[in-house]
């Protein structure tokens, strides 16, 4: 049996997004890889969140390719060229794509429990008591079970964002999007939310990360990618990109980094601790 | 007597204000749809509805049924004609409640794989609502009050019964005070009861 590499989960060619006259996106070419873990990073407005909003096809893009497990996202192939693909469509080719927001977006009005089973309840129309079980499942997974049946203004920060993971975890994603998870946190919640993402990225699970946390995208991506204006200006493994930076724009935006860094450096919590990572687990 | 009015009031009032609330619903979506030709048709009604005195539109439905081969009874053409306006208002009641839920909450639905009914139902729709009562209350206690206006069809509500004991009376001093001590007394209940569900529905938040 002679084994096939594995074909990539995500595959981006090209990938154009315009706002109006704004460039936000030129030219990206990017795969993930089964049970890999990517990190972006780049200064803000270097157009990372805008593509991870390109994956989970909440932005439409303007010109080249996305491709999740082999089919094309958002859009079908005609005579005449890409045509805007039907929400259904879109929905079946999205459906192994988990995402996670920075600021929650919870639904207020559910329980946490409910926040957590609505997808899977009414998407792939299972009964509810089954869903009920996967969901304390998967609130298991991010330590909350116990707080099912609270409302998520009750929850703290980090606790709404592993409830957000738990969310896009009931649905068995392939792989989950997270678009700065940890931004909207208050300093000493931050780690609980990369614990948590750590043990997913133990379990296999692949994830595309949108981060200011270098501690984390040293110790826990398997690749690293650096934006800057709507380009991918580096990528590679974590350590030749922390401790050996080819570009000077990837310099710069480290030494910035770590002199923000030394600034805090008695206060490991916050920043992490450079190429260590700031992880305590 | 009038009592007999008053109960025809908060009828007619109700029944419109009640089947305003899926209807103006519906036109709230319609207003904000992304589909030029549904949002274009749904803000015409909106100003046609919000543009035109209650009074014209009363007198327009009450007549142009028949026109049309409906002969319906006055009480029916009050009903319709209130509801019709209502629709217009708390569409845009809703669509105010619409803007203030954050569309990440939206983005969030989209990304577990709910698609846009489902979404409204489940996500959108009990969110508006607790914002919306107070203006809710606000619109029922106007329906009310303008529904005075159906007597000139002969619907035989609180006003309209009024007028029929100042004329055997020739009282209209008192009469028309009661009448209006009724409404007021309506209206305040009205606003209790939504006060008493904003703090119900509140709870969760």
């Amino acid at each position: 049996m002679t084994t096939k590499p594995l074909e990539p989960i995500i595959k981006i060619r090209d990938l154009t997004k315009t706002f109006g006259t704004v460039s936000a996106l030129s030219g990206i070419s990017l795969d993930v890889d089964p049970s890999e873990v990517v990190c972006i990073i780049g200064p803000s407005g270097s157009g990372k969140s805008t593509l991870l909003r390109c994956i989970g096809f909440l932005e439409e893009y303007t010109s080249g390719e996305v491709q999740i497990e082999g089919r094309l996202l958002g859009y079908r192939r005609t005579a005449s060229g890409l045509v805007r693909e039907s929400e259904k469509n879109i929905d079946a080719v999205r459906r192994n794509v988990g995402m996670v927001f920075q600021h929650f977006n919870l639904w207020p009005h559910m329980t946490v429990l409910d926040n957590v089973t609505l997808g899977p309840r009414l998407t792939k129309r299972i009964p509810t008591g089954r869903a009920r079980g996967q969901g304390r499942h998967a609130l298991a997974k991010v330590g909350l079970e116990s707080f099912a049946d609270r409302y998520p203004s009750q929850l703290s920060g980090g606790q709404q964002q592993r409830v957000g993971i738990a969310r896009a975890l009931a649905m068995e994603p392939h792989v989950i999007l997270f678009d700065e998870p940890t931004s909207a946190l208050d300093p000493q919640l931050v780690g609980e939310v990369l614990d948590t993402m750590k043990q997913l990225a133990s379990d296999g699970i692949t994830m595309v990360v949108v981060t200011h946390e270098m501690g984390f995208a040293a110790q826990v991506a398997d690749r690293v990618v650096f934006m800057d204006h709507g380009q991918i200006v580096e990528k590679g493994p974590p350590v030749s990109l922390f401790n050996a930076p080819e570009s000077p724009r990837l310099r710069e935006f480290l030494d910035t980094w770590r002199s923000r860094n030394m600034l805090f450096q008695n206060d490991a919590s916050v920043t992490g601790e450079g190429e260590e990572g700031g992880a305590r687990s | 007597m009038l009592m007999w009015g008053a109960g025809m009031t908060v009828l007619v009032s109700g029944t419109a204000i009640i089947l305003g609330m899926p209807l103006g619903l519906m036109l709230c979506f319609g207003v904000t749809s992304s589909n030029p030709w549904v949002s274009r048709f749904s803000r015409i009604y909106q100003s046609v509805w919000r543009g035109t005195p209650i009074l014209v539109q009363l007198l327009i439905i009450y007549y142009l049924l028949p026109l049309i081969g409906l002969n319906v009874a006055p009480i029916l053409a009050a009903i319709i004609a209130l509801t019709l306006n209502t629709v217009a208002f708390q569409a845009e009641i809703f669509r105010g409640g619409l803007l203030a839920i954050p569309p990440g909450q939206m983005e969030a639905a989209r990304m577990v794989g709910i698609r846009k009914w489902a979404m409204r139902y489940h996500v959108v729709v009990p969110q508006i609502f607790r914002l919306v009562i107070p203006s809710l209350v606000n619109e029922t206690i106007s329906i009310l009050k303008n529904s005075s206006l159906v007597s000139v069809i002969a619907v035989t509500e609180l006003m309209r019964v009024s007028q029929q004991i100042v004329a055997t009376t020739y009282r209209p001093f008192e009469i028309y005070i009661t009448a209006a001590v009724i409404y007021i007394l309506v209206n305040f209940l009205l606003s209790l009861i939504g006060r008493t569900a904003e703090k119900r529905l509140a709870g969760g938040t």
